[in-house]
């Protein structure tokens, strides 16, 4: 899929503190620890989309694709080699993540369709390839003359491609007349392409076999070019590991079970027998099932559902949090010395000023090098309870300034400590003042949870990226259905928020 | 029971009070007047510490402030004389989250740590006595003016003051209000509470008034009986000031 280049919206610093984090990790012997424990963990993205890992368009629950059966296949060659049944565990990650997840010790083994490069081997073990793949120009299929000549003849062309892939590489390398435009999908491009915004794009030989059917306007132009090779990483000290999946990659050549996964999928190419053969094989693709509307959409919604289950409870746990934090951090700058209100200043302003995406990756990624490590929902819960505190600390401050000072007074008068006065007298009304701002709060933080899929937590967002990027046809109904279910959500909070304020008056 | 020596208060360079010398006895009431920035606010906010004072001494109700005491010391004696020392605002400063009665309650539970039942049988009380007997369950902001100021004569004297402060309670309300709360002031006066009053009510003064006090320029220019003060003014600027207050 994608190659070295990394994405280009992350800020240095959070290289930096990465690097900071991952510089000193323990090396430890994984594949003792995988037999002792009976399974080992492999990191994929499910967003990818097929034919790597994606659900299953019948049962959405279930996850499918070649590198799935591959997992499965390589656990049950360890099964044999280690002498007790060692099972394949899946974990989801944003795709340019999972080394970071690799080097932290979130999981055991990269699969999902990571190129071999130099850069790669030198930072982490690569095993030997078990798929070779190959980039695939496509065209709109009326465009009978489409081919790598015509892409590099005048007028110049428009070529999409997923941003930092190999494609982009090669390209970019080659044809340097042509115009990129970079793609975050996969399917985006293809899309396009049909659409005439794009004159062809670049994609693995896979992808384009797999999504073939899905876009009959689309022809292959030319043959493949670039073969590469896709490896499965281990952590570089994991040698002995990297040994076992080498030998398991071997045998499973050997039988003849590499061959039938990737027929299943519709992927084989003569390439797969030598890396230079470039010719373009038959290949067919798994029947993609029942795909109507709504069949289809009656299948999402119960995984969609239960993926907004994940969102409410990310919201819940998170503010009350937020609120209790914020309090006090509001309280310290009105009331605190001089000592304590400073340094709330800065909290207050380093979280509002930081992107709450970077706050969820220290804590999620840099936390575990200070001996902190949490797993991804506790990280997302204290990250969102951490930026919202410093929203709803600001908050507070201003409602507890609304306050009339008659109000301390006449409680002073009455012969109140400052303290009793403020938890009394003060803090109710300005709860009343600032209730509206912070159901407002709510109903953001509420949204703010699908930031949270980028350390890995699946909620209603991703579940909709992953659906999404599967089924690109169904992209409008899928879409449809999950702001359906956010709205479905927050309106009654809006609701509860009106009755509140009302009695509150 | 209030005893004051050569009090003086400054908001950065205006002095506000110059060497305030006055004595209150107990029992007695006490009406301040004076021009708008004459200082006798300041005064009465003294009283209490809700203003601290920059030179001079304070005696009352058995405590004794000073300038220059520090924040530890400070804070226990104006808890000792704000136990002891009601007060009453112009604008009321009822709690608006809190219905009537619980005004009443909150500080006898929270501060004088009264058994809830006790404070509210009392509290109730003290609203029959004001005449908001009905009232108890309302929110103040559905109150008039007139009421809600009765409300707050009652909150005050729910703690069992030795001495409450007024200031100005009358001059936020129009004068069919101002005569109800003035009423209640009179039967507080006749009960033998010591008052001190800041007020530009001069029938109230002449009335229920034991010595008025006439500020002016953060100085007390004239003390004495309110026949005395009110009929047969010494200084000029206490004649200006009646002859404003009369129209």
């Amino acid at each position: 899929m994608r190659g070295a280049a990394a994405n280009a919206f992350q800020p240095a610093m959070l290289c930096t503190l990465l690097w900071l984090a991952l510089a000193t990790s323990a090396p430890s012997d994984t594949l003792a620890e995988i037999r002792a424990r009976g399974f080992f963990i492999w990191g994929a993205d499910e967003e990818g989309g097929g034919p790597y890992v994606f659900p299953d368009p019948g049962d959405p629950e279930r996850r499918i694709g070649f590198e799935v059966d591959l997992a499965r296949e390589l656990a049950r060659e360890l099964s044999g080699e280690l002498g007790r049944t060692i099972e394949a565990r899946f974990a989801q990650s944003p795709w340019d993540k999972l080394p970071d997840l690799l080097k932290t010790g979130r999981i055991d083994l990269v699969l999902n369709g990571y190129e071999w490069t130099e850069e790669r081997s030198r930072d982490m073990a690569s095993t030997l390839p078990y798929y070779v793949y190959e980039l695939q120009l496509l065209a709109r299929a009326d465009r009978s003359d489409a081919s790598w000549d015509w892409l590099a003849s005048p007028p110049q062309k428009r070529v999409g491609v997923l941003g930092g892939s190999a494609a982009e590489n090669y390209l970019a390398e080659r044809h340097p007349g042509l115009e990129l435009v970079s793609y975050d999908g996969n399917t985006n491009a293809m899309g396009d392409v049909v659409s005439g915004r794009l004159d062809a794009t670049l994609q693995d030989l896979p992808i384009a076999l797999f999504y073939r059917a899905d876009f009959p306007a689309l022809a292959f132009a030319g043959a493949p070019v670039a073969p590469g090779r896709y490896v499965i990483f281990v952590r570089r000290e994991d040698q002995t590991l990297r040994a076992a999946l080498d030998r398991a990659i071997l045998a499973l050549r050997a039988s003849g079970t590499l061959r039938a996964i990737d027929e299943r999928y519709g992927i084989w190419t003569e390439a797969q027998h030598d890396p230079e053969l470039l010719s373009l094989p038959e290949g067919a693709r798994p029947s993609s099932a029942d795909s109507s509307a709504s069949g289809f959409l009656a299948r999402y919604a119960t995984t969609l559902l239960a993926s907004a289950g994940m969102t409410v409870l990310l919201s819940v746990l998170s503010f009350p949090l937020a609120i209790v934090l914020g309090v006090l951090v509001a309280l310290g700058r009105l009331y605190g010395p001089r000592l304590v209100a400073w340094p709330l200043t800065v909290y207050v302003e380093v979280l509002r000023g930081t992107p709450l995406m970077l706050q969820l990756f220290v804590i999620f990624y840099v936390f575990p090098n200070a001996g902190l490590r949490l797993d991804a929902l506790t990280a997302g819960v204290l990250g969102l309870a951490i930026n919202y505190s410093a929203y709803e600390a600001e908050i507070y401050r201003a409602g507890l300034q609304a306050v009339p000072r008659g109000q301390m007074e006449a409680a002073l008068a009455l012969g109140m400590s400052r303290r009793l006065a403020l938890r009394r007298i003060v803090l109710p009304q300005a709860v009343r003042i600032v209730l509206p701002a912070v159901t407002n709060d709510f109903i953001a933080l509420f949204k703010d949870t699908s930031v949270c899929s980028v350390i890995t937590v699946v909620e209603l967002t991703k579940r909709y990226n992953i659906a999404a990027m599967t089924h690109p046809a169904d992209v409008l109904p899928l879409a449809a259905l999950a702001a359906a279910l956010y709205l479905v959500m927050s309106y009654p909070l809006s609701l509860l928020s009106a009755r509140l304020e009302r009695a509150l008056r | 029971m209030i005893r004051v020596r050569e009090l003086a208060k400054r908001y950065g360079a205006q002095e506000v009070l110059r060497g305030v010398t006055l004595e209150v006895e107990r029992g007695e009431v006490a009406a301040i007047i004076g021009s708008s920035g004459s200082g006798k606010s300041t005064f009465l906010r003294c009283l209490n510490g809700l203003e601290r004072l920059d030179a001079g001494t304070i005696e009352i109700a058995g405590t004794t402030l000073r300038a220059g005491v520090e924040p530890a010391l400070e804070q226990r004696l104006h808890a000792a004389i704000r136990a002891r020392v009601g007060m009453v605002f112009q604008q009321f400063h009822l709690f608006p989250h809190l219905s009537v009665l619980a005004n009443i309650v909150e500080a006898p539970t929270q501060v004088a740590h009264r058994p809830p039942e006790e404070a509210r049988t009392r509290a109730m009380a003290l609203l029959e006595r004001v005449g908001l007997a009905g009232k108890a369950q309302a929110r103040p902001s559905t109150l008039s003016g007139g009421e809600q100021q009765r409300v707050a004569i009652a909150r005050a004297l729910a703690m069992e003051p030795e001495a409450i402060l007024f200031d100005e309670p009358t001059s936020a309300l129009d004068p069919r209000m101002a005569s109800e709360v003035l009423s209640v002031l009179a039967d507080l006066a006749h009960d033998g509470l010591t008052m001190v009053v800041v007020t530009h009510a001069m029938a109230f003064a002449r009335r229920a008034a034991g010595r008025v006090h006439v500020f002016h320029e953060g100085r007390v220019i004239e003390s004495g009986p309110p026949e005395q003060v009110l009929e047969h003014p010494r200084e000029p600027a206490t004649l200006a000031l009646l002859e404003i207050v009369r129209g």
